[in-house]
This record gives structure tokens, sequence and C-alpha cells, in this order.
């Protein structure tokens, strides 16, 4: 059991980080309500286990943690979404909310979905290195792909994600008519 | 170092990852190859796009409050809540009223630009096939990526008007070359505009016409002192480029109608160019 001055310590240190673990939940259950409660668990699961930290990059740390519970929460409750191979599409899940989509740009609206229908091992990738900035050897202890694949990997989601745009704009711009 | 190797270090490079004298390596080749160039270039542009314009999903605050509260209930000495430490905060009743979704999603607006590249990396294939294909296909990747962003970033032209003689003064006044307008709307091709476009480095003319609900855009460029080839026609990736050249001047023709009606376009466009 961890005392009040661990507590202080962890919130020092890991709880900074609380945003970029939202971030990395949301992206890869693309759903507020379950990201939010995967979250709370991976954050409790990380303190319990904050005793074998010692030092180094929290934000790494928790992002583990994190990453591991998505994964298990994935596989208990939508086991079909990590069946799919790198190269495969996720099954698209409906827009959220209409209104709010309608607000946004095209293009934004088409990055975000593009995004949400790679493979989670694709996605987490990009969402690591491109909106986390994470380095090739953060993205390696987060995701446990060895170091030497790490490049191979961001270049092929790029490449992924760049064929799912271009699918996506051939339809768009033809259907102009 | 040879392009394949420069293909397959790129994202190594633009990650900064690779070694100062890898690094250095892949930037000698990308001053000597234009078409790895390119090709770091457009993916750069995707990386920028992807950082700019995707949404970054911040910890709302009612979820941080209840971390924080729950993990007072999980350490020793601290009061607990029911007597229980810990656990059940995992089933929280959900506030309906932080669930303002539009505060939820924090777009970066400045990212607007970036996403916009976007409409131009997807026509543009970057890779190995852009090589092998020779000028033509590098060109013709370029021409479609301009058709596709003026269509996606609702920039279709610069000077919006059906009348030959307000849009030809616009671009004499911007190119330094003067390119030939002509309306064809009496023949179903109605003039909508013009536009400045930029093609290998190089401002360009851009004329808009319309086909029913399709759009052609016609790029327009001085003709160089090697224009000796002859008109042709190509299908790149569900779009039909048709490409011919006159005594002035290097046209490439992009639009999603078919052949035909775009070497028909062709036909007229050349019939009303007035003659000197
Ligand atoms: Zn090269």
């Amino acid at each position: 059991m961890l005392d009040p001055q661990d507590r202080i310590r962890f919130e020092q240190l890991v709880l900074p980080h609380l945003n970029s673990a939202a971030n990395l939940a949301r992206w890869m259950l693309r759903n507020r309500d379950d990201s939010d409660d995967v979250v709370q668990e991976a954050t409790l699961r990380a303190y319990r286990f904050f005793g074998q930290f010692h030092g180094g990059d929290a934000r790494a740390w928790l992002l583990q943690i994190v990453r591991n519970t998505c994964y298990t929460w994935l596989g208990k409750n939508r086991p079909s979404e990590l069946m799919t191979e790198f190269d495969e599409e996720v099954h698209q899940r409906p827009a959220a909310n209409p209104e709010i989509l309608a607000t946004q740009s095209d293009e934004r609206q088409q990055l975000m979905r593009a995004l949400e229908s790679l493979s989670p091992r694709f996605r987490e990738v990009l969402v690591l290195r491109e909106l986390e900035g994470c380095s090739y050897k953060e993205i390696g202890e987060i995701t446990g792909i060895p170091i030497g694949t790490v490049m191979s990997t961001l270049s092929r989601a790029r490449e992924r994600l760049r064929q799912v745009l271009i699918g996506a704009n051939g339809a768009a711009a033809k259907g102009v008519s | 170092m040879n392009c394949e190797e420069a293909i397959k270090l790129m994202n190594g490079y633009l990650d900064g990852e690779l070694d100062p004298i890898t690094n250095q390596a892949i930037e000698k080749h990308l001053c000597e190859c234009h078409n790895c160039d390119q090709a770091y270039k457009t993916q750069r542009s995707l990386i920028s796009a992807i950082g700019n314009a995707a949404p970054y999903y911040k910890v709302p605050a009612g979820l941080r409050e209840r971390i924080r509260s729950s993990l007072r209930e999980e350490t020793e000495g601290e009061p607990m809540r029911n007597g229980v430490p810990g656990a059940q905060v995992m089933f929280h009743k959900r506030d309906p009223e932080t669930r303002s979704m539009l505060s939820e999603i924090p777009w970066n607006w400045l990212g607007l630009a970036a996403a916009i590249i976007l409409a131009a990396i997807i026509a543009f294939n970057v890779l190995p096939r852009a090589q092998r294909g020779g000028p033509d296909q590098f060109l013709a990747t370029q021409l479609i990526a301009s058709h596709v962003r003026s269509l996606m970033a609702n920039h279709l032209t610069d000077v919006a008007s059906s009348d030959q003689h307000t849009v030809k003064p616009w671009l004499d006044a911007k190119l330094d070359f003067a390119p030939a307008v002509v309306d064809l709307s009496e023949k179903g091709f109605p003039l909508i505009g013009g536009r400045l476009d930029y093609l290998d480095n190089r401002p360009v003319a851009a004329l808009i016409y319309q086909r029913r609900k399709h759009f052609i855009n016609l790029f327009v460029w001085p003709a160089g002192s090697d224009a000796a080839e002859a008109t042709k026609a190509m299908t790149r990736q569900g779009y039909q480029l048709f490409h011919w050249i006159d005594s002035d001047f290097n046209y490439w023709a992009v639009s999603d109608i078919n052949e035909k009606e775009l070497q028909e376009f062709k036909q007229l466009f050349e019939e009303q160019i007035p003659r000197h």
C-alpha cells in the first residue's frame, strides 16, 4: 500500500501526463466514455505499480500502462478490432455526432476518419509519433515494438494512411457530379 | 546512397532518428535527386498535416478530478469513501453536463493550412513508382494534385468570372506570360474563372471550365524550346489528363470527365483561340 508521500510524488511525476494518456486512449478506443474508463483504470493501475517505477521517462511508463489497458479492454469488449491485420482497416464506426461533424472542415474530418480506420497497431504508432512527439525509443518502450522496427512500422503506417486518404479523396473528388 | 536506400531511410530522416553520417548521406542524395526530394517534401507535408490537423484529446476536467479522488482513496492513511478503498470508483456515474462535444474536439485552426496540403498529397503517389514512370508520370501526379486541391480546398478560382475579358487581364497581370482565355459556354464548357497555380516551382495559369457538374482545370504555361511532343491522353488515379502544345504554350487539361469529352474540349478550345 502506498502512503501519502508516494501519492504526492505520483501526482508530481505522473499526473502531468494525463493528457497524453487521454489522447492515446481516445484514439485507441475511438469513443470518449470508454476511454475515460480506461484512463481511470490505467492511472489507478499505474499508481498501484508505482513502487516499480524507478525514475526515468514517466510519460512513456504511464503510456505503456495505458496502451496495455486499452488492448486488454479491446480484447474483452471488441475482440474483432484486434483481429485486423496490419494492412486491413478496422470497421468504420458511425460518426459520433452528425451536427458536430458537419461543422468541421472536410479535410480534418477525412484525416480523423482515416486515422480511426487504421488497425490499432498502426494507429498507436502514428498517435505516439505525430501527436505526442515520442522518440523511436519511447515508441518501442510503450508499444513493445523492437526499436529496430519502429521506423519501418511507422513508414508502413504513414503509407497506409496515405492510401486511405487517396481512396477517400478519389471518391470525394468524383462525387462532384 | 541510391534511391532505394534513401526511400527506405526517409522516415527515419524526417523523424530525426538517423545517425549524423546517414543523415548527411541522405541530405546529399536529396540535393542531387529531384524525385527523392519530391518524395521527401510530400512525406513531410503528410506528417505535419497529421500533427496539425488531427484532434488532440485532452483529459476532461471531471475525469482528472475523479482520478485524483480515487488516488486518495487508494492511499493508506487517507480518508476513504463509503469505507471501501479505490475500486468502486471505476463505476462512476457519467456526468452528462460535461458532455459538450464542441469543447471536446480541440481543433487547431492554424492547422487548416496543413490540412489543405493533404489534398495535394492524396493524389500524389510518392514512392518508387513515380521514379519509374519518368517525367510525364511525375508531372501528371502534380497536375492531379493541383486539380484535386483546387476542388477540395474550395479554392477553384482566384478570379471567378465567366467573362474572358475579366479573367485574362487578371492572369496577365500576375504572370510573365499572357495565356489565351476563351469562353466556351455556348459549346457546353462554360468558363468559371482563373487561378494562379504552381507546378514544378513555376507559376502557371489555371483556367477552370465546367462540364455539367464536373470541372476541368486547364493548366497553361509557355512551351519550352523542346516543345516537340505530340498530343497525348492518359488516365491516372481515376483522372483524365489531356496534353497538347501549340506554338506558344503547353496545355494540360485535368478532369474526371471522360477522354472523349476532354478531347472535344481541347478541339473547341483550339478553334476559339485567336490566331496571330
Ligand atoms: Zn533518389
